[in-house]
């Protein structure tokens, strides 16, 4: 998993020695130190990360742009980006070429998942500082019996996010049993809310979205599932950012920052003020 | 006939009727204007040349005789860095020739000299994410507007002389996922049209508008369970909720009418197709899902829906129902019948009754379909290969098994219109032989978290071509002739009196075939792929023809092995103008 993190390494000490060509493309770190601005691409409407707020964009992505630029001196200039149909569009809209209608790239895009294969394939950037590990949880009132069999919730009002793997999972598990009793909503977070706002009995959602939901809602009487679900596919996944493939001096300095602040507390404390538990990423070992 | 007259009439006859017409045509055209174009020979003043979109001209100057003689009149660039997809159909009226372009653009040049009168950005933003290329396929022309539909799904209505906007109406939310690329349709004095928008969470709609105010007057969603609205008041709910759809999916069903439609004056129906269900995954909606790949017939009037007919019900393969609906007369086992025909994006050409929807038949127009072998004659439903269904989704972290499957999920036919000609009787499908290697992903990465996605790969299935131009003969659901393509044909069809057929090449040319026999009788190289529409008008005695030149679309954004018939186009953007030399 870290063989691209050693690679990075090496390229930026060749840099700092002069080994290869210092200016424009080749030097993103000199550059962006210089301009004193670091554009970071996020998520537009991907709460609890990055969303908008009374006009205001916030979230987890948000603040640790802030502390990224913050470290390396300079000021953010955030950019949403809207989802296209996979992160490797995005990574093309948002990273390595731009947007089909004039959306500037960014420096480093947030949220980009860290993954051997999709690494692999996406080899116009390079995917960099793992720094979380999410996956999916199950959470609901107290009327819902949460670690029972799945089987046992038919009849209850069910929330998920349209088309996603909890999507998947409750309408196409168990011969489709629950399929008419699942809500779909256009968001994980969408969903959580109508557990709180008592639309809807339980959800299936990332672990991110229902702790920021019920830290939110202000401690309703709502539980997550301790056991796993049966027979659910989704370990969970770890989540990086992104830099262009020719910007590793810049995703080094990245990298060494989020390292730092997973040891040194940071990153907890990042998290803490949204009510999510920090997680660190499988990769970060 | 009003072609034929001017062009029998003498050059200084034809200019004193010109300037006699004058004071009319600064009142510009009017609903019964709109409703003859397909025969007013001297413009073009409808999306399909004629609100049954025929494609038809009688004019027959230009014939199968001298048509290798054509030569340009004159070519105007769309300029700028935006070079992207030309998919328009050009309108032609009062010296003018009005084409909407890639970005969202309307430009109005002189129908004589190809000059530039005016030209209009639609100033986008950046967030928009077009799923199929920035194009757009054309604007529609009334009194003294030109409208036109934009990326960031708004209807911009224009002074035709002068560019300037007289309204601009948001039609639906781009940041929700909405777009609009279709032509815009005016049936009394209403601006109709459909939506388009990518697969998540989406419903289809048909909406009317005032022309002259842009205010809304009704509203139909395609979707059953959806509430319809006429002049602000509820108006009634499309089909019977949860009918054909399990829980809550018919919410968020799909059925987007992203081509727009067709207008039959005869029985009073517009004709709209519609999408493809969401999710993707068929095997989590059981059921028809009504009204998904259908075609709807609806009243101008009220929006509400007359008959439908799915033609891929349940669909799992993408193939969507969005394809024109036309509407043509013909004897059938002796007796006279209102006809409609459509080529659907599942293979298959369709004939109905237009005046109930009733199934007549539905003949292959493709080399090979896998997904069912024919349709049932008595249900009107297609004898489905249920091996050929796309799995349901699997384990994470394991790729499902592939399957093969033709037509691709660019359908047999996909956006690019057909033509009727009145004079052969036949239909001139511009189609596509190709399948697809479909699979489930164990793992996708959408908006930056774990999804399950479908894999493709879309495979070329002939040695020697994947475009068809096919001559369909909707009596016997026999085809007359073809003429293949090496690159997927992707432009529009005219057809004309003068026993010919015009279409254009992702090679970049515009050809001319013989009506009755399919044989290649002209071509030109416009210096990019044609994509766009061909539209023919007679104007100062001579016939002329156009066409918009510029590849792209949807197909470039789908490489595989497809990309190696087309990787050597380049990118254009510019109107070409076509007649005889004197």
């Amino acid at each position: 998993m870290f063989s691209r993190r050693g690679l990075i390494r090496g390229t930026g000490a060749a840099l700092a020695l002069g080994l290869l060509p210092g200016k424009g493309e080749a030097a993103p770190l000199a550059r962006v130190k210089a301009l004193g601005v670091l554009r970071v691409v996020v998520y537009r409407d991907n709460r609890p990360w990055s969303w908008e707020e009374d006009g205001k964009l916030v979230g987890l992505d948000v603040d640790l742009a802030n502390a990224i630029a913050a470290k390396l001196g300079v000021r953010t200039d955030i950019a949403q980006l809207t989802a296209d149909e996979s992160v490797d569009d995005d990574l093309r809209n948002g990273v390595w070429k731009g947007g089909l209608l004039g959306f500037t790239p960014g420096d480093l895009m947030l949220h980009i998942p860290f993954d051997r294969g999709f690494a692999a394939r996406n080899d116009q950037v390079a995917i960099v500082a793992p720094y979380y590990r999410e996956s999916f949880g199950f959470a609901g009132t107290g009327g819902v019996d949460l670690d029972a069999v799945p089987t046992q919730w038919r009849g209850r009002r069910l929330a998920v996010e349209l088309d996603s793997i909890p999507d998947f999972y409750l309408v196409g598990s168990f011969g489709g049993l629950l399929a008419k009793d699942v809500a779909h909503y256009p968001t994980g977070s969408d969903a959580v809310q109508a557990v709180s706002d008592g639309k809807a009995d339980a959800v299936l959602a990332s672990r991110a979205q229902i702790e920021e939901g019920l830290h939110r809602a202000g401690s309703p009487p709502i539980a997550l599932r301790k056991a796993p679900l049966p027979a659910f596919t989704s370990p969970g996944w770890d989540i990086g950012m992104a830099v262009r493939e020719n910007s590793r001096t810049l995703g080094d300095a990245v990298e060494e920052i989020v390292t730092d602040m997973a040891a040194d507390g940071g990153m907890k404390a990042l998290f803490a003020p949204y009510g999510v538990t920090w997680k660190p990423a499988l990769a970060m070992g | 006939m009003k072609g034929r007259v001017i062009r029998a009439l003498s050059g200084a006859a034809a200019m004193a009727l010109a300037v006699a017409a004058a004071p009319l045509l600064a009142e510009g055209p009017t609903d019964a204007d709109l409703m003859n174009d397909a025969a007013s020979t001297g413009d073009v003043l409808t999306y399909g040349m004629g609100p049954q979109a025929h494609r038809f001209s009688a004019l027959n100057q230009i014939n199968a005789g001298n048509v290798a003689k054509l030569v340009p009149a004159f070519a105007a660039s769309l300029g700028g860095e935006k070079q992207r997809g030309q998919e328009a159909q050009p309108i032609v009226y009062d010296g003018t020739i009005y084409v909407t372009g890639s970005y969202s653009r309307l430009f109005a040049f002189d129908a004589r000299t190809g000059e530039e009168k005016w030209q209009y950005d639609a100033r986008l933003p950046d967030g928009i994410m077009p799923c199929c290329d920035v194009v757009n396929r054309g604007a529609a022309i009334y009194g003294d507007k030109i409208i036109f539909a934009t990326l960031d799904a708004r209807l911009v209505a224009l002074n035709r002389l002068t560019g300037k906007v007289i309204w601009n109406k948001q039609i639906a939310d781009y940041q929700a996922g909405y777009s609009a690329t279709a032509a815009p349709m005016i049936v009394k004095g209403k601006v109709i049209y459909g939506n388009s928008g990518g697969e998540f969470g989406i419903v289809g709609a048909v909406e009317a508008r005032d022309v002259e105010t842009g205010e809304l007057l009704w509203r139909r969603p395609t979707i059953e369970g959806h509430m319809g609205t006429l002049n602000g008041k509820d108006n009634g709910i499309t089909g019977k909720t949860n009918a054909t759809w399990q829980g809550d999916l018919w919410k968020t069903g799909g059925g987007a009418t992203w081509l727009g439609g067709t207008y039959d004056p005869d029985t009073n129906l517009l004709f709209f197709g519609t999408g493809n269900p969401a999710p993707w995954n068929s095997h989590l909606r059981p059921g028809d899902n009504l009204y998904t790949s259908s075609t709807l017939a609806i009243d101008p009037d009220t929006g509400v829906i007359k008959w439908h007919f799915q033609t891929t019900p349940h669909d799992g393969w993408d193939f969507d129902g969005v394809n024109e609906f036309i509407p043509f007369d013909a004897t059938i086992n002796g007796k006279p019948m209102k006809l409609g025909a459509k080529a659907d994006r599942n293979g298959y050409f369709f004939v109905l009754d237009r005046t109930n929807g009733k199934f007549l038949g539905a003949h292959k127009f493709v080399m090979q379909t896998t997904w069912a072998d024919g349709f049932n004659p008595k249900t009107g439903r297609p004898n489905y290969n249920d091996a050929n269904r796309p799995g349901a989704p699997g384990a994470a972290g394991a790729k499902g098994s592939s399957v093969f499957a033709s037509p691709s999920f660019l359908g047999g036919k996909n956006w690019m219109p057909m033509a009727y000609s009145n004079d052969t009787g036949l239909f001139y499908i511009p189609s596509n032989d190709w399948g697809m290697d479909i699979w489930n992903e164990g793992i996708a990465y959408k908006k930056g978290a774990a999804y399950l996605g479908a894999g493709f790969t879309i495979k070329p299935i002939a040695e020697d071509h994947i475009g068809a131009l096919r001559a369909m003969d909707p009596k016997t659901g026999k085809i007359v002739w073809e003429y293949k393509n090496k690159a997927p044909l992707w432009g529009g069809v005219l057809t004309t009196g003068g026993n010919l057929v015009f279409t254009g090449t992702p090679e970049g040319y515009l050809k001319a075939f013989d009506a009755k026999t399919g044989q290649e009788l002209w071509k030109f190289q416009t210096g990019s792929g044609v994509v766009g529409s061909p539209v023919t008008w007679e104007q100062d005695g001579e016939q002329y023809v156009a066409v918009m030149s510029g590849w792209g679309g949807a197909v470039p954004l789908w490489g595989g092995e497809v990309a190696k018939s087309f990787k050597d186009i380049n990118q254009g953007g510019a109107l070409w103008v076509f007649k005889l030399p004197k």
